[in-house]
């Protein structure tokens, strides 16, 4: 029996030091910036219908998603177009990609080279109808309803050109809870994907 | 021996990061029972197009079935459809997307796209293990999450994050996958991937 357990539990070990590698945030390939900052995001003005702050959670992703410090972000009446600058983000459209258990999409992949490195052009955000949102200006609480601030900052994340992180609390880290606030402020992780992007 | 240990390192599995994008997480036996077909086979070819509307690239993988695991049928070829790809020299990426490569040898949990007739990998990258044949007489198969998503750096082979981390022997991965498609559970875990 001691046996048994001792080597149930060196296998556990085993697995979890496999499933732990010392990795954190990964940037999107190509590797790729905007040429300049602060990078531009719209936010499309029709809100979510299911936030009840009063306007659907627009100027809530505004403020959020200015976390990375390198965002320029207002709302817009504009609409996505897709390879056309400025990046949009849309609360209120799945944009026909983020259906079934996607919450948020990022459709990038807009980029041009120059010289050795490359530039990016645009990337939009589609986000999942089926789901509940609530955002930092809702009064109601959380209740099975996924926050949107933390969300759209992880969404920007990639906007600037930053892929996921393995450190978890990071807001680059790739899965998200109901009522989980975390991914709305910043960790060092995430700092440092930017400024090995940005140089700050 | 493995076979007591297979719930712990499901379980352990379940706890590294799945690449993917703002995604639910869904209870494995869900993934597994709201598929529509469940099927073992190799990825023979991939193909991009833009869509009528000209705004979205979808890659057409045409999957060779070489099997349909439980009580499901159907053709021997399927083609899947996904979301990004390259057509010419303009690259759209669905970013944490799951992406099938010529070449590979998977199993698919599949439904079909809303209003369509073309299927998709269900639940994103919860629907999509890569196959492997570990060497020796007995050749046994096991089955990991796909490390690379649509995005992800192409770090090269040696990295630890481009190598796949096996969560299960298929023959476990079929009784799993049976057995919540006809109600049970195996195993006092809930299990995820």
């Amino acid at each position: 029996m001691k046996k048994q357990t001792f080597a149930l539990g060196f296998v556990a070990l085993i697995v979890c030091a496999s499933a732990s590698p010392a990795l954190a945030y990964t940037l999107l390939s190509p590797r790729r910036r905007w040429k300049t900052t602060p990078v531009t995001v719209r936010v499309n003005n029709t809100g979510n219908s299911t936030i009840t702050d009063s306007d659907g959670g627009v100027t809530a992703v505004v403020n959020a998603i200015k976390a990375w410090n390198i965002i320029s972000s207002s709302s817009t009446s504009s609409s996505a177009v897709r390879g056309t600058p400025p990046p949009i983000i849309m609360l209120h459209t799945n944009g026909n990609i983020c259906t079934g258990t996607c919450l948020a999409a990022t459709l990038t992949g807009y980029y041009h080279q120059e010289g050795s490195s490359y530039t990016i052009d645009d990337a939009d955000v589609y986000t999942n109808q089926k789901f509940d949102y609530t955002s930092s200006r809702e009064s109601n609480g959380c209740s099975g309803e996924y926050d949107i601030d933390g969300i759209m900052t992880h969404e920007t994340g990639h906007i600037i050109g930053l892929g996921h992180s393995s450190v978890g609390g990071a807001t680059m880290y790739p899965s998200v809870a109901a009522c989980d606030f975390s991914p709305r402020s910043l960790e060092a992780d995430d700092i440092n994907g930017r400024k090995d992007l940005y140089g700050k | 021996m493995l076979r007591r240990l297979m719930p712990v390192l499901v379980l352990l599995a379940a706890s590294v990061p799945l690449s993917a994008s703002q995604f639910i997480q869904l209870p494995f036996d869900q993934v597994a029972r709201e598929a529509t077909l469940i099927v073992r086979g190799q990825v023979v070819g991939v193909y991009s197009a833009w869509n009528d509307a000209h705004d979205t690239i979808f890659s057409y993988a045409t999957v060779r079935v070489q099997r349909y695991m439980g009580e499901t049928t159907g053709p021997d070829v399927l083609m899947v459809r996904e979301a990004g790809g390259t057509v010419g020299e303009y690259t759209q990426q669905a970013i944490g997307f799951p992406e099938l490569r010529e070449g590979e040898q998977v199993v698919l949990m599949l439904t079909k796209w809303d209003g369509s007739d073309d299927w998709r990998i269900h639940a994103y990258n919860q629907g999509k293990y890569l196959v492997h044949k570990e060497p020796g007489p007995r050749g046994i198969e096991t089955l990991s999450e796909d490390p690379v998503k649509q995005g992800d750096e192409r770090l090269e082979g040696g990295h630890p994050r481009m190598q796949p981390r096996p969560l299960m022997e298929m023959k476990e991965f079929e009784e799993m996958a049976v057995a919540a498609r006809e109600g049970r559970t195996i195993g006092p875990i809930d299990r995820r991937n």
